[in-house]
């Protein structure tokens, strides 16, 4: 009977392993990456294209915190935000009509936040890199809905190149989804339909381990 | 239409078209614009880590036709028009 648990417990355990998907790098154990960086290196950008312009917008003002076991990618947890007031697009007059109470109303809801809630479908492509599906909670204008982002994520252990960025480890996160304005109660006809509808969101941005 | 009404029209019609070449010739943009989006090159670090070309506001002036060639246009119709109305009623007073 004893052999028949240890058995049934060691088969256990190498399910759990084999199940588990992650990064195979020196780092092991649960790791929380700071994605606050002031020398604005990480970026989240729009675009949207409309008859009568292109409108592109970045913001370099990212905060945010994950944390994960590093051979269990599903394991991952935090959010990730961005200051309504912090996106420019390049024109100051648009940029300020983008934050009035009209549209994305900066002064009630300042934040453009992302909660992480669960992650699916991983593809490890390289030891240290994975792609993903993370779902979260997706929360805009005061708004919040559930959406389903593909991710890219690039695990670097500590070396001379990454100090050059930051201290400790580093994780790559790079995302492109797109999301519908009026799902968020944002009205673009208020800037005459200068915004299109759907609006492309791409995420480029580096956690350390160490911030 | 007199020798200087007609005159009137002909720079009109040329600092229109000019207007509208040029307009053409910076990309031919429906509004103006202060700067373009660059993308960044990217370091080796950047490779590594999965990331894309971040992008980069440059000033650069673009012409487009809201607002500047419209109110130029316009301004040039404007005063088009009132050149001609004046050198109209100019040669009628002559006449009498």
């Amino acid at each position: 009977m004893k052999k028949i648990i240890q058995t049934f417990t060691l088969v256990l355990v190498a399910i759990t392993i084999s199940v588990a998907q992650g990064f195979k790098v020196k780092a092991t154990g649960e790791k929380t990456f700071n994605f606050e960086d002031k020398k604005g290196g990480s970026q989240v950008s729009f675009f949207s294209t409309t008859p009568l312009e292109d409108v592109t917008g970045i913001s370099n003002a990212i905060t945010g915190k994950v944390t994960f076991k590093v051979d269990d990618i599903k394991t991952l947890k935090g959010s990730i935000s961005v200051p309504v007031a912090s996106l420019k697009t390049g024109i100051d007059l648009r940029d300020e009509h983008m934050k009035s109470e009209n549209w994305m109303d900066a002064e009630n809801y300042p934040d453009i936040t992302f909660v992480i809630k669960n992650v699916s479908d991983v593809k490890i492509e390289t030891d240290n890199r994975l792609q993903a599906k993370v779902t979260g909670d997706f929360t805009t204008h005061g708004v919040t809905k559930e959406i389903v982002v593909p991710v890219t994520l690039t695990y670097l252990d500590e070396s001379e190149q990454t100090k050059q960025r930051a201290p400790g480890d580093l994780l790559g996160v790079q995302a492109t989804f797109n999301i519908t304005l009026s799902e968020y109660d944002v009205e673009n006809m208020v800037i005459g339909q200068k915004m299109a509808e759907d609006v492309k969101i791409t995420v480029n941005i580096v956690g350390s381990s160490s911030m | 239409m007199n020798s200087k009404q007609k005159y009137v029209i002909v720079v009109a019609l040329v600092l229109i078209a000019t207007a509208l070449i040029l307009w053409i010739a910076n990309g031919g943009e429906i509004l103006s614009k202060d700067g373009i989006w660059v993308e960044q090159p990217m370091t080796e670090l950047d490779k590594a880590l999965g990331q894309k070309p971040k992008l980069e506001f440059v000033e650069q002036f673009t012409l487009g036709l809201l607002p500047h060639i419209a109110v130029f246009v316009g301004g040039v119709v404007f005063i088009s028009a009132a050149l001609f109305f004046i050198f109209k009623t100019k040669k009628e007073k002559d006449i009498k």
